[in-house]
């Protein structure tokens, strides 16, 4: 018998704001322990929320780069439980009028696939909890930090789908300039919901939910393993029991966290200290079109318009702020190919060499854009240009200066001036014309090499290998 | 609607995490069925399931949003000063498990 | 006369003429409140109010409110000043930031010199459910007769002119009823007039931020100087403030006031009946017109269970951060569940238990729909016959209490199935957000007894032009114990 899986992803992405989703305690990361509270917080008596204009605009960007309806009236829900990190004993989030709502993402495994998103909605985190053998700690920094909750449809198959679906998020998440959507760090948190069916039923399996994820990576190797897992139970005639599991990296194994007992009743009623808060067209408007540009629109302009290939694409793309360093220098050039060969070649091995981020690199996009117009134009050679890019960076100057200071002279590329060096190095080493004739090929380097030394280094090095061949053949 | 028995209320007791008394618990009951009889009454009103459920006393539609700038938080002293179980700058509990 | 039996606007006369200082009437509100037997005060805040009133040397003329001493119910978050709402669960509990209307009257110079007692969480109407026990009308020296409530300490200490007026709140009526208990001027706002940031929320969409006087004029500049928007109160209006006292002293002629037939049917009492009457007469002579309208018997007998429903609902959620752990006393326990439970079991009283658990079973997902919900939908539509009612009249004109102050052990709050129409019709006032004021009407024997005036929102100026019309029909100006002709 053949299963399909249903998985769901319910993806929590903490938003980077300067300040919390319902007060004004500033939101930063790796803080001392409870410095970034406010009353309200840390729930005393009295206080009361107020909402964050800067996350609501997130939220529409997130929402409109999935193709998402978005409401334009903002009404909040409380959702009523108990818990150690839940100071209030309540949590303000969106139950029944989610700010965005049926969306899509699309896709590429073998194929491309959309997948249906159901919801996007605004809530606040909850308290930090340090574990100890005998206690536990909390920590009231992170309570209130803005999230934005996206719930799919079950519409993903597979472990690889999985993956791709939350890289897909991530990557909109951190272009538009929404959160650091780092697994490892917890900004951003993918619990996955799956069931087995046999392939082609309509009725639903019972749910096994996966929680604590920590890497994408992991989230394939989970879901992969369940798949296998769920499979060899029903295929023995066994039940799945509706509970929580994790994954444990070590035995690379889902393994049984808690038991799920009846739904929880959330006792949901909306949120009596937050009023009704009218979106405007031009607000929502604005917040989409002030929306930094996405990796995928970058992607397009790379592949369709400018050229580059795939690979090339997706490493600049690998890191936002590497694209806006291309970008910035695709300003200034149209030699986009060879820009993109630069910061994908040079660029990178020099930031990995030094372990820098490229905020620090000394070179700017215009400057390495100058550059690359220089070899392009065929004013310098390409190893001439390298070596400017090396002067440069170790004596912290301009192309100009290093081109100035190595004594790099414009590139000779008028074909008679290269012939007189030419014929004036094949007279002075009959030697080796000899040596080629007999099949040395090392010869033609060395001749070429001779031609350089003579012209100080000018002339064109590709027009004079084919000069010196054409002479070598009548000769 | 869920029945209403003792059980019911001590299950409800138990998850806003509190107990009472058996005494509290009968009094509890007749104050429902006080409860019930009336929302029943009103369940007859004319035209009651037409209208919308109330949550603000009138319409306060608003546009404000606050601007995204942090604000001085409190400081660790003030923000713990309260707590009478705590340990190197944060509250401690018993250990958390699930 | 002593100073403090005088109101806020003779007092401040009194300061700008330098007959006495902050400093004096802050030592003699201090031996008031020390020597009252009546159970108002949590915390008298001797030493910081003396510091105070130390720092004022030059009277401010414009400033009605420039060192009058004031007390303030113990739900308003104080900073450095302990407060508990009456309950044990937040004992010792010290806030660290003041609430907003606590804030303004500082600002203005204004000096509080107690907390005062409330019903728990300020859930109650009785006056007895405090974590110190009963409080006392100072009308009745056997202290058999009750305040009412929740705003019982406030009502008491002002009653008894150990302040000119103090700070309390209004959810179900919780400053009007005591107000009519204690021959007061008690008054709140519309919804969202007065900021309740600090205010500890009982049921959000009902609570008011409200206080007691002893006169309209008071009532009237005192709103002047706490209304206004908030930012950090979302639900804080943003409507421009108006100058509230504009009206006072002039001309009710072609006034409308309206009176609700069903409710006045259903007050059995002939002293109030009889100065209910009088007023009305009174206020035709003065070129109000006054004209009884309907609403349906079933809507009235709906506002009782429809407030026991929808504010027990939001009670239970706005309580549900009182865990021990944060702030109040901490009870160990093995589990973080326990460590809760034991401080929840222990801190809060059986009725508000009971209250919680009403609360959380009306919004079960398998009730909400018969019992919270519907709830709601019986509010819209006492609202909306309410709102019908003000396209055709001013205010609306009721008798406050059916009895005066009831006696200790007469009333129960343990819910009865009676209807209670007379008991609990102010609480139309906070299902729509109505500015409403009682004041004082007449006295049954030695027991004082209030009228209730209700309006449009944001109609305050209106409100307080007929109430300051009804005040000197009455002549009850700055009535409380001390002045009282008994």
């Amino acid at each position: 018998m053949n299963f399909e899986a249903v998985i769901g992803l319910e993806i929590h992405v903490e938003m980077k704001t300067r300040s919390k989703m319902f007060s004004s305690a500033p939101v930063e990361f790796g803080a001392e322990p409870n410095t970034l509270v406010s009353p309200n917080d840390i729930a005393f008596p009295g206080t009361m929320p107020t909402v964050n204009k800067q996350a609501v605009i997130n939220a529409i960007r997130v929402a409109n780069a999935l193709h998402m309806s978005i409401d334009n009236t903002l009404v909040f829900d409380r959702k009523n439980y108990f818990y150690s990190d839940l100071p209030k004993g309540y949590q303000i989030t969106q139950n029944r009028r989610p700010i965005g709502s049926e969306g899509y993402l699309e896709i590429k495994t073998d194929s491309v696939h959309r997948i249906a998103i159901e919801r996007l909605h605004l809530e606040e985190d909850t308290c930090k909890q340090l574990h100890f053998s005998e206690y536990t700690l909390l920590d009231y920094n992170r309570s209130g930090v803005p999230l934005i909750e996206i719930v799919s449809k079950p519409d993903i198959r597979t472990g690889e789908e999985a993956m791709k679906y939350v890289e897909a998020i991530r990557s909109i998440v951190i272009y538009a300039d929404v959160s650091d959507g780092k697994m490892e760090e917890g900004s951003l948190r993918c619990d996955v919901n799956i069931s087995l069916r046999p392939s082609g039923a309509e009725k639903l399996g019972t749910k096994v939910e996966i929680k604590n994820l920590n890497s994408i990576a992991n989230i394939q190797k989970a879901i992969d393993f369940e798949i296998r897992r769920q499979e060899g139970l029903l295929l023995t005639g066994h039940p799945i029991i509706q509970e929580t599991r994790r994954f444990d990296e070590t035995l690379k194994e889902t393994v049984t966290m808690r038991v799920k007992t009846d739904a929880v009743d959330y006792k949901y009623f909306i949120e009596p200290n937050i009023t009704p808060i009218k979106l405007s067209p031009d607000f929502i408007n604005a917040a989409i079109s002030s929306c930094p540009e996405l990796a995928q629109v970058k992607e397009k302009r790379y592949l369709e318009v400018q050229g580059l290939n795939e690979r090339d694409a997706s490493i600049i793309l690998q890191s936002k702020d590497l694209s806006k360093y291309y970008d910035d220098a695709a300003k200034y050039t149209t030699y986009y190919k060879s820009l993109a060969n630069w910061v994908t070649g040079e660029v990178i091995a020099y930031l990995n060499k030094r372990n820098i981020p490229i905020e620090n690199f000394f070179i700017s996009p215009a400057q390495l854009a100058t550059l690359v117009n220089m070899i392009e134009k065929n004013e310098i050679s390409n190893k001439q240009g390298r070596d400017i890019f090396q002067e440069m960076l170790t004596n912290s100057t301009n192309v100009k200066e290093a081109k100035e200071k190595l004594n790099i002279g414009t590139q000779i590329n008028d074909d008679s001036v290269i012939l007189a060096y030419v014929n004036e190095v094949l007279n002075a080493f009959p030697d080796s014309i000899k040596d080629y004739k007999d099949g040395k090929d090392r010869a033609l380097g060395f001749l070429v090499g001779q031609v350089m030394k003579r012209s100080q280094g000018k002339v064109n090095p590709g027009l004079t290998s084919k000069l010196l061949l054409e002479e070598l053949k009548k000769r | 609607m869920k029945e209403i028995n003792k059980q019911v209320l001590k299950d409800a007791a138990k998850r806003l995490l509190f107990d009472m008394s058996e005494e509290e618990y009968d009094t509890l009951l007749k104050e429902f069925d006080v409860i019930t009889k009336q929302m029943d009454l009103i369940g007859q009103i004319e035209g009651i399931d037409d209208h919308e459920p109330m949550t603000f006393p009138f319409p306060c539609e608003t546009a404000y949003l606050r601007e995204d700038i942090p604000a001085k938080p409190l400081s660790k002293e003030d923000a713990l000063k309260n707590a009478k179980n705590k340990t190197a700058g944060q509250i401690k509990l018993p250990k958390v498990v699930g | 006369m002593q100073f403090l039996d005088l109101t806020i606007r003779e007092l401040h006369n009194e300061l700008v003429k330098k007959t006495v200082t902050p400093l004096d009437l802050v030592k003699e509100a201090i031996l008031r409140a020390k020597a009252d037997n009546n159970n108002a005060f949590e915390y008298i805040m001797e030493k910081e109010a003396v510091e105070m009133a130390l720092k004022l040397k030059e009277p401010e003329v414009d400033n009605l409110f420039w060192g009058i001493p004031f007390a303030i119910k113990d739900n308003f978050s104080t900073k450095d000043i302990v407060t508990t709402a009456s309950s044990n669960i937040l004992a010792g509990y010290v806030p660290v930031f003041d609430a907003t209307v606590v804030k303004k009257l500082l600002d203005a110079k204004a000096i509080p010199i107690a907390k005062t007692t409330l019903d728990e969480l300020a859930m109650g109407g009785s006056g007895t459910t405090g974590h110190l026990g009963t409080t006392f009308n100072p009308y009745d020296k056997q202290h058999e007769h009750l305040i009412g409530g929740s705003s019982c300490g406030s009502a008491s200490s002002v009653a008894a002119s150990v302040v000119p007026f103090a700070l309390g709140s209004d959810t179900g009526d919780s400053v009007r009823k005591p107000a009519s208990y204690a021959g007061l001027v008690g008054f709140k706002p519309t919804w969202g007039r007065i900021s309740r940031l600090g205010l500890f929320p009982f049921a959000t969409s009902l609570d008011h931020v409200g206080y007691f006087t002893r006169s309209v004029y008071d009532a009237a500049h005192l709103l002047n100087l706490l209304a206004g928007r908030d930012v950090e109160d979302a639900t804080s209006s943003d409507i421009p403030v108006d100058d509230y006292a504009k009206l006072l002293n002039t001309d009710i002629k072609g006034v409308k006031i309206a009176i609700i037939k069903e409710i006045v049917d259903s007050i059995y009492d002939k002293s109030i009946n009889a100065a209910f009457q009088k007023t009305i007469a009174s206020l035709k002579i003065r070129g109000a017109k006054v004209e009884y309208v309907s609403i349906d018997r079933k809507l009235l007998g709906a506002l009782f269970p429809t407030y026991v429903v929808i504010s027990c609902a939001e009670a239970t959620s706005n309580n549900a951060n009182l865990d021990g752990i944060k702030f109040g006393p901490y009870q160990a326990g093995k589990t973080y569940e326990e460590v809760m439970s034991k401080a929840r079991t222990k801190g809060f009283s059986e009725l508000i238990k009971r209250r919680f658990v009403i609360g959380s079973f009306c919004l079960m997902r398998e009730n909400q729909d018969v019992l919270f919900l519907r709830a709601q939908k019986v509010r819209r539509m006492i609202v909306d016959k309410v709102n019908d009612i003000f396209k055709d009249y001013d205010a609306i004109f009721l008798p406050a209490s059916p009895t005066p102050a009831p006696k200790l052990g007469e009333a129960s709050d343990r819910l009865s199935d009676e209807y209670l129409i007379a008991d609990n019709h102010m609480v139309i006032g906070n299902f729509g957000g109505f500015p409403s004021i009682t004041l004082p009407l007449g006295f049954k024997g030695k027991l004082p007894f209030g009228g209730n005036l209700t309006a449009k929102p944001f109609n305050e100026a209106k409100l307080l032009q007929i109430a300051n019309v009804i005040e000197d029909i009455t002549g009850f100006y700055n009535l409380s114990v001390r002045t009282a002709k008994l």
